[in-house]
C-alpha cells in the first residue's frame, strides 16, 4: 500500500515538474520545475525498492524483511548531482539577469551581446 | 582493469589539481595525458568484464573493442584541444582534463547507474566549458543544453528504476545473459525511457535539439571536444543498451530519423558552425543504424564512430579558427578570407566526410555499407548523397585568404584522419577494389549535382527554441516508451 502511494506521488511530482518546465516562460520557474521532476524521479527509485511490511535497511532494525538498500544508495548520488546542476544553472541565471536584464525565455533567446 | 582504473583516476586527480593552479596553460593535464597513454599500453588489447568493489554488487567495467577504440583516439583529441587553447587559464584546462576523464570512464562502464553518473558529470563539465567565455549568448546556449540534457537524464533515471524493479540488477553484462523479452509492460517502458534519455544526450534529431546552439556558441577548442568526443558518449550508451536489451529496432529507427532530419536542416543552413552541428546529427544516424542492427554491423558502426570523431573534430577545429579569424559566421561571407590552416583543415575534413577515397569517411562508410542488410545499405547511400550535396556549399571556403593562422591543432587532427585512413586501407585489402572507388567518386559527383539544384530553392525550416525543443524531447520520449510496449 505505502509502496503504491509513493509511486503515485512520484509520478505526480514528475508530471507537475515537467508541466511547469513546459508551461512557464520564466527561466527560474523552469529550473524549479526541473528540480521537482528530479525529486519525483528520486522518489520513484526509492519506491521501487519497497517491499511489503519492510523496515528501513539499517542493521539491527529488528526482524522482518528490509527494503532494498541499493536504490536508496543510488539516489543519494543522484540527489547530489541534481543539487549541483541546480546550483550551477542558478549561477548562470544570475549572470544572464545581470547582462540581459530579463529572465523571460523568449527574450533571452533573442538576447544580443552587450 | 587496475591499469584502466588508474588512468581514469589519474585524469580526475590531475584535473582537480589543475583547477587549483592560478597560472595559464596546461600542466597537470599533460601529466594526466601521459598517464592515460601508459594506462592504455598496460591494459590493451582488453580485459574481461570485472566488478569494481566486489563480485556481487560491484560496478561492471569492461575493456572491450568499444573502450579500446575510444581510448586510442581520445589522447589525440585532448592534445589538439590542449594545444589550441594553451593560452587559457589553468581552470579551463582543469575542466577539460576532468571532462576527458569522464569520457574515458564512460566507455569502460557497463553498469546502468554508473553510465548515468558519467553522463551527468559529462553534461555538467560541458556546461561550464560552453559558457566559459562569459558571453551572454554562450551562457544561454549552455543553460539550454543543461536544461534539456537534465530532462533526458530524469527520464533515464525513471527507466533505470523500472528496469531494476523488474530484473533486480543494474549490470548490463548480467542483463545481456538474461535473454530479456518485453512481455512485461513496465520493463518495456523502462527500456524505452533508457533509450530516450541516452538519445537526448546523444543529440538525436527531435530528441536532442540542444545540439546546434551549444555547438555554435562554444569556444573553438570546446566545440572540437564536443564534436570529436563528448557528443559521442550518448551514442556509446545507446550502443551498450542495444548490446544488452532487445531494443535494436528502436535504435535503428532513431538512426534513420536523425540521419534524414539532421541532413534536411543542414542543406539550407548558412551559419558554418550550425551547419556542421546539423551534419553531426546526421552522421549519428549512420552509427545508430549500425549499432542497432548488431552483429557485424556493430563493428562497422564502431569504426565509423572513430572515423567520424576524428574528422568532425577536425572540421569544428578548422571552422572555429575560421570564425575566430574572420569574425563572421555565415558561409558566403567567409569565402576566400580563411587563414591557410583553417582552409586546409576544412578541405581535408570535407573530403573525408563525403567519403572521397582513400580518406577516413570512405573507409568507414564502405565498411558499414558492406556489413548492413541491403535495405539499409540503400538508406546509407541516400544519406551519403545528401552529405555530399550539403557539403558542396563549402567549396568557396577552400580558397585561402591572406591571413596566417595557427597550425598545431589542425595538423594533429589531420594526422589523425590520415592515420585512420591508412590503417583502414592497410588492414582491409578489400577496400582497394576499383569498383568501390568509382562508386564513391560517383556518389560525390551526384551529390554535387544535387547541390546545384538545391541551392536555388529557398526553404525556411521552422526555428527551434527551448520550449519547442523540450516539448518534442518529452513527446518523443513518451513515444519511444509506447513504441517499445506496442511494437517490440
Amino acid at each position: 500500500m505505502e509502496g503504491q502511494v509513493a509511486l503515485l506521488l512520484a509520478v505526480s511530482l514528475l508530471v507537475l515538474g515537467l508541466g511547469t518546465l513546459l508551461s512557464r516562460r520564466n527561466v527560474i520557474w523552469k529550473l524549479l520545475g526541473l528540480n521537482v521532476a528530479s525529486g519525483g524521479a528520486a522518489l520513484f527509485l526509492v519506491a521501487v525498492g519497497h517491499r511489503p511490511q519492510a523496515v528501513p535497511p539499517i542493521l539491527g532494525w529488528g526482524p522482518g524483511p528490509a527494503a532494498d538498500p541499493l536504490p536508496q544508495a543510488l539516489i543519494l548520488t543522484a540527489i547530489v548531482i541534481h543539487f549541483a546542476t541546480l546550483a550551477l544553472s542558478l549561477v548562470y541565471v544570475i549572470f544572464l539577469t545581470e547582462h540581459l536584464h530579463t529572465q523571460d525565455v523568449p527574450k533571452l533567446e533573442r538576447g544580443e551581446d552587450e | 582493469m587496475t591499469a584502466a582504473l588508474a588512468g581514469v583516476l589519474g585524469y580526475f586527480l590531475a584535473g582537480t589539481l589543475e583547477l587549483l593552479r592560478t597560472k595559464t596553460g596546461p600542466c597537470w593535464g599533460l601529466v594526466a595525458w601521459a598517464g592515460g597513454l601508459i594506462s592504455l599500453a598496460l591494459w590493451a588489447p582488453g580485459f574481461p568484464e570485472s566488478k569494481l568493489g566486489g563480485p556481487l554488487w560491484g560496478i561492471s567495467l569492461v575493456g572491450d573493442p568499444i573502450a579500446l577504440a575510444f581510448w586510442c583516439f581520445i589522447p589525440l583529441v585532448h592534445a589538439a584541444v590542449g594545444w589550441h587553447e594553451r593560452r587559457r587559464p589553468a581552470t579551463f584546462h582543469g575542466l577539460v582534463t576532468l571532462l576527458v576523464g569522464t569520457c574515458l570512464a564512460t566507455v569502460l562502464s557497463r553498469d546502468l547507474f554508473n553510465l548515468f553518473v558519467c553522463l551527468e558529470l559529462n553534461s555538467l563539465l560541458s556546461f561550464l566549458l560552453i559558457g566559459f567565455d562569459a558571453r551572454s549568448r554562450a551562457v544561454w546556449a549552455s543553460l539550454q543544453y543543461l536544461i534539456l540534457t537534465t530532462v533526458g537524464m530524469i527520464l533515464y533515471l525513471v527507466g533505470l528504476g523500472l528496469v531494476y524493479g523488474e530484473l533486480g540488477t543494474l549490470s548490463l553484462a548480467q542483463i545481456s545473459t538474461l535473454a530479456v523479452d518485453f512481455s512485461t509492460p513496465s520493463l518495456a517502458v523502462g527500456a524505452g525511457l533508457l533509450v530516450a534519455g541516452a538519445a537526448v544526450k546523444a543529440g538525436v534529431f527531435l530528441l536532442g535539439l540542444w545540439l546546434p546552439l551549444a555547438y555554435r556558441e562554444a569556444p573553438t577548442g570546446v566545440s572540437t571536444l564536443l564534436a570529436g568526443l563528448v557528443g559521442k558518449m550518448g551514442i556509446v550508451t545507446l550502443a551498450r543498451l542495444a548490446q544488452a536489451l532487445p531494443v535494436g529496432p528502436l535504435v535503428v529507427s532513431l538512426g534513420v530519423v536523425t540521419g534524414f532530419g539532421g541532413l534536411i536542416y543542414a542543406l539550407w543552413e548558412r551559419d558554418l558552425k550550425v551547419f556542421l552541428a546539423y551534419q553531426v546529427m546526421s552522421q549519428v544516424g549512420y552509427m545508430l543504424i549500425g549499432f542497432g542492427l548488431g552483429g557485424p554491423a556493430f563493428f562497422g558502426a564502431l569504426l565509423y564512430t572513430v572515423a567520424c570523431c576524428l574528422y568532425k573534430g577536425l572540421l569544428f577545429q578548422a571552422a572555429g579558427q575560421a570564425v575566430e579569424a574572420v569574425g563572421k559566421r555565415d558561409i558566403p561571407s567567409l569565402a576566400g578570407r580563411l587563414p591557410g590552416p583553417a582552409a586546409i583543415g576544412l578541405a581535408v575534413g570535407t573530403a573525408a566526410i563525403v567519403g572521397l577515397p582513400p580518406l577516413a569517411g570512405f573507409v568507414g562508410k564502405e565498411l558499414l555499407g558492406v556489413m548492413v542488410p541491403p535495405a539499409f545499405s540503400w538508406t546509407l547511400t541516400i544519406l551519403t548523397l545528401g552529405t555530399a550535396a550539403s557539403f558542396s556549399k563549402l567549396l568557396p571556403l577552400f580558397r585561402m585568404g591572406p591571413a596566417a593562422g595557427e597550425r598545431g591543432a589542425v595538423t594533429l587532427l589531420t594526422a589523425g584522419v590520415l592515420g585512420f585512413s591508412s590503417w583502414g586501407l592497410l588492414s582491409l585489402p578489400s577496400l582497394w577494389a576499383p569498383s568501390l572507388w568509382l562508386r564513391a567518386l560517383a556518389a560525390v559527383a551526384v551529390g554535387f549535382g544535387l547541390h546545384l539544384v538545391i541551392h536555388r530553392l529557398d526553404i525556411r525550416l521552422p526555428k527551434i527554441g527551448l520550449d519547442r525543443a523540450a516539448l518534442v524531447s518529452l513527446v518523443g520520449s513518451v513515444g519511444l516508451a509506447l513504441a517499445t510496449v506496442l511494437w517490440l
